[in-house]
């Protein structure tokens, strides 16, 4: 009970009227920032910090940590309603969520990402309050060779998320790896495939290609379809809000994203993108209607949408209990706190209690807070879908581009946007799923990382690097898993056979 | 190259100044220039605003400012990094020449460390092991080049014996790779093992600076020095514009930084940061760079990184 008692302590700190102002603007912004393409959470935190040297310590720590969960919040709103990614963890929102939209299910999809990432944001939170420091521990024994056995294992099972040929998938994952490698290697310091552009120097970010593959190539699209207007009947207030059978296919996603999120987020990297993508293949193999993911199953929203927020959680315990800083997103808060005075790490705890504890329970206070500003949104977002397609579509290019432009403040990478959005196109056109592309971006740099990083500490050898205890234990999951997969094709296959030859 | 068209300054700063920190958000470097910023706008006249390019190793940001024209009103944040960049043989600009000091403000002594669980209480225990055990032992940076790796691999050249670099992406994950037990020695700046020494994970055995440090947390560190090997390798933040200022516009920036440095408030703020306040002007930040520049040239010769890169590179 002892938790208990500090948490009641935090409870006190976080309701007086300061912090909870403070909260109240983290989760708005916060909210803002995840809607906005392109502006995400890292450089809505730096622009906010000269505003926060007058605000007391506790104030602002719990005003920035509203900002990084408030976005995930509001990350799927544009990928749900016009196929554009507010957030790199809400592109794979954009496979189920959209198609949920044009069949005139934008509300409850909505629905079930704010509730799915309520409940999932809870769910970290209860292991961030119970569990901290050892989980803290636990995530250090990942070194370089398992995030090298996560990521390989990782690209082959996810790779194939949606419903076209395997082989057409891998061929979109191996391009995304390829375009990842684009860029200054950020361990050897040599630009690879630059062509002495200063620009591509800087690499490919993950947003400027998904909101060009998804958000142009939708409008790309949607003008060479006249007739691409979905039907949407003037709808009832209740009808915004998910029917029963919704609600009975949503709630097992939620608590399963929740928990994997939870345990992506404890290791480096971009935890919320990969975890949203772990679930949705995981929902999607679970599933009694695999055929649906793609055009529209709720599953494929609820899950990753619980899972990138409660990954949200999971980055801040070793940030809190450790003081290390596993992606931009911690980094950026870490600099918020020391600014202020505050050095996160083993001694917080018990040094700082309050402010621990205030945190924690202002993160408590800032998810209800959220599902209570988002839900009535829903009602306004969807108002949005009956503007005219000729009127929408202009207005998504303007806002997708804008947002392009603020990621870097570049033209160039507006260029890429254009570039990315008629691949796109032309990429739905023929038949190829641009979901592997992202996949490949995402993990390949991880692997390589982790592949050159593993490869020295194991003095050259790859037989010594893929059989330490973990990472063998990782790569041998993934070994059986794809067995199993093929010899359920295999048997399915004879099968058919069989059944054709007697007919 | 642009056109450096220099404009008279009249009533300098007119408005804000942008300050562009060459690397990302969160790092050192860019807490200290966030730190300045902070107190910038009562002693300069005019806000400053940080914005971050990162990218290269810090060129994709130096090269932006050293082909902004030169009024004072786009600065960089510098670090020791302007100075090895260039020995590499890849940059657009040489920028200890394309670039002016106005101020160094801070200067950091980067801290040997490896477990606490390990058996080597001092340089002289882990020199013993590596001699015995070559190779066995590596030791992580965050970057290729940088001067973190410099000093690692200054330190095994001194010492003779032969250690392994693994590079990171950031000081904080080359931290939780040494306490996970994946590699043995990491080299990075104090504030970056401030809290793991505090907590006792870590401990530190040497220091890279020519005079231990005077926080309470790491005033028991002893220099390569005091321990026999002839190992100095400091880093240092600090500002500078491109070359050309106007003198008063150089006259009015110098002395506006000098009093935010002075400012007690930015002085606290560093001291929470785990900073120390190593000021110099812009001439001995000049004369500093100069002697940089010869003593690097030379490390990075000897210890073969400067090949090694050039190497890949091609």
């Amino acid at each position: 009970m002892d938790i208990l008692n500090l948490l009641l302590q935090g409870v006190s700190v976080s309701i007086l009227p300061a912090n909870l102002l403070s909260c109240i603007i983290g989760v708005l912004i916060g909210t803002l920032v995840g809607v906005l393409p392109g502006i995400d959470t890292v450089s809505a935190i730096a622009l906010l910090l000269p505003f926060s040297y007058g605000m007391d310590s506790t104030a602002a720590l719990i005003m920035f940590a509203g900002i990084y969960y408030g976005s995930k919040y509001g990350g799927s709103t544009t990928s749900i309603l016009i196929n554009v990614p507010g957030e790199a963890a809400s592109v794979v929102t954009c496979l189920d969520g959209y198609p949920m939209g044009q069949k005139g299910r934008a509300g409850a999809a909505l629905a079930i990402s704010a509730i799915g990432s309520f409940i999932a944001g809870t769910i970290g939170l209860i292991g961030l309050t119970l569990l901290a420091p050892p989980l803290a521990q636990a995530a250090l024994a990942f070194g370089p060779p398992e995030y090298f056995s996560l990521a390989l294992v990782g690209l082959i099972l996810l790779s194939k998320l949606t419903g076209t040929s395997t082989l057409k998938s891998a061929l979109m994952a191996v391009i995304g790896i390829m375009l990842s490698t684009i860029g200054l290697d950020s361990l050897s310091g040599i630009s690879r495939f630059t062509f002495g552009i200063d620009e591509l120097d800087r690499g490919f970010d993950l947003s400027i290609i998904a909101m060009g593959l998804f958000g142009i190539g939708e409008i790309l699209t949607a003008m060479t379809h006249a007739d691409a207007k979905p039907d949407i009947p003037s709808v009832k207030f209740r009808d915004l809000y998910p029917t029963k059978e919704e609600w009975q296919r949503s709630i097992t996603p939620m608590f399963r994203g929740g928990i994997v999120g939870f345990l992506v987020g404890l290791l480096p990297g971009p935890a919320a993108t990969i975890s949203s993508f772990i679930s949705y293949g995981l929902e999607k193999r679970y599933s009694k209607h695999p055929e649906e993911f793609g055009h529209g199953a709720i599953e494929g929203v609820a899950g990753p949408e619980a899972a990138n927020n409660s990954a949200i959680s999971a980055t801040m315990i070793p940030l809190l209990s450790l003081g290390l800083p596993f992606c931009g997103a911690t980094a950026i808060l870490l600099s918020g706190f020391m600014i202020h005075g505050i050095t996160p790490g083993p001694s917080l705890i018990t040094e700082r209690p309050e402010l621990f504890w205030g945190l924690i329970a202002s993160m408590y206070i800032g998810n209800v807070l959220l599902l209570i500003i988002n839900l009535p949104l829903i009602g306004v977002f969807v108002q949005l879908l009956k503007t005219p397609l000729n009127i929408l579509m202009p207005l998504v290019a303007v806002v997708t581009l804008t947002g392009a432009y603020s990621i870097n403040n570049s033209m160039f990478d507006l260029l890429w946007v254009i570039f990315f959005g008629i691949m796109g196109f032309l990429l739905q056109r023929s038949g190829f799923e641009p979901s592997p592309l992202i996949i490949g971006l995402v993990l390949g740099p991880e692997l390589e990382r982790g592949l050159t990083q593993g490869l020295i500490i194991c003095n050259g050898s790859i037989w010594a690097l893929i059989t330490r205890p973990l990472a063998a234990a990782i790569l041998s999951l993934g070994a059986i898993v794809i067995l199993y997969n093929f010899v359920t094709w295999f048997t399915r296959r004879n099968h058919k056979r069989k059944e054709l030859d007697v007919n | 190259m642009e056109n450096k068209v220099v404009p008279a300054a009249t009533k300098y700063p007119e408005k804000p100044i942008t300050l562009i920190v060459p690397f990302g958000v969160g790092g050192g470097i860019d807490l200290v220039a966030r730190t300045v910023e902070k107190s910038a706008s009562t002693h300069l006249g005019q806000p400053l605003v940080v914005v971050n390019k990162p990218g290269g190793t810090g060129t994709i940001g130096w090269n932006e400012v050293a082909g902004a024209p030169p009024d004072g009103y786009t600065l960089a944040m510098t670090g020791i990094e302007i100075i090895l960049q260039p020995l590499y043989g890849t940059t657009k600009y040489h920028y200890p020449s394309a670039l002016e000091p106005i101020a160094q403000i801070t200067e950091l002594s980067l801290i040997m460390a490896v477990q606490s669980n390990q058996p080597w209480n001092s340089l002289e225990d882990l020199i013993a092991y590596a001699k015995n055990h070559p190779g066995e032992i590596k030791f992580g940076h965050p970057g290729i080049g940088g001067i973190n790796h410099v000093l690692g691999e200054t330190f095994a050249k001194a010492a003779n014996i032969q250690l392994e670099q693994v590079p990171f992406q950031s000081g904080a994950e080359a931290m939780s790779s040494l306490l996970g037990g994946h590699i043995q020695v990491v080299f990075l700046n104090p504030a970056a093992v401030k809290e793991q020494l505090r907590s006792g994970k870590v401990k530190a055995l040497a220091l890279g600076g020519e005079k231990r440090l005077t926080d309470p947390v790491f005033t028991n560190i002893p220099t390569f020095r005091e321990q026999g090997l002839d190992v100095v390798c400091n880093s240092w933040n600090g500002i500078a514009a491109p070359k050309g200022l106007p003198d008063d516009v150089k006259k009015k920036l110098s002395e506006g930084i000098k009093k935010v440095i002075d400012d007690p408030e930015f002085q606290k703020n560093m001291e929470n940061l785990g900073l120390q306040i190593t000021y110099l002007g812009p001439e001995e930040s000049g004369k500093k760079w100069l002697i940089d520049s010869q003593r690097l040239t030379k490390t990075v010769q000897e210890t073969g990184i400067a090949e090694k890169i050039k190497t890949q590179k091609k």
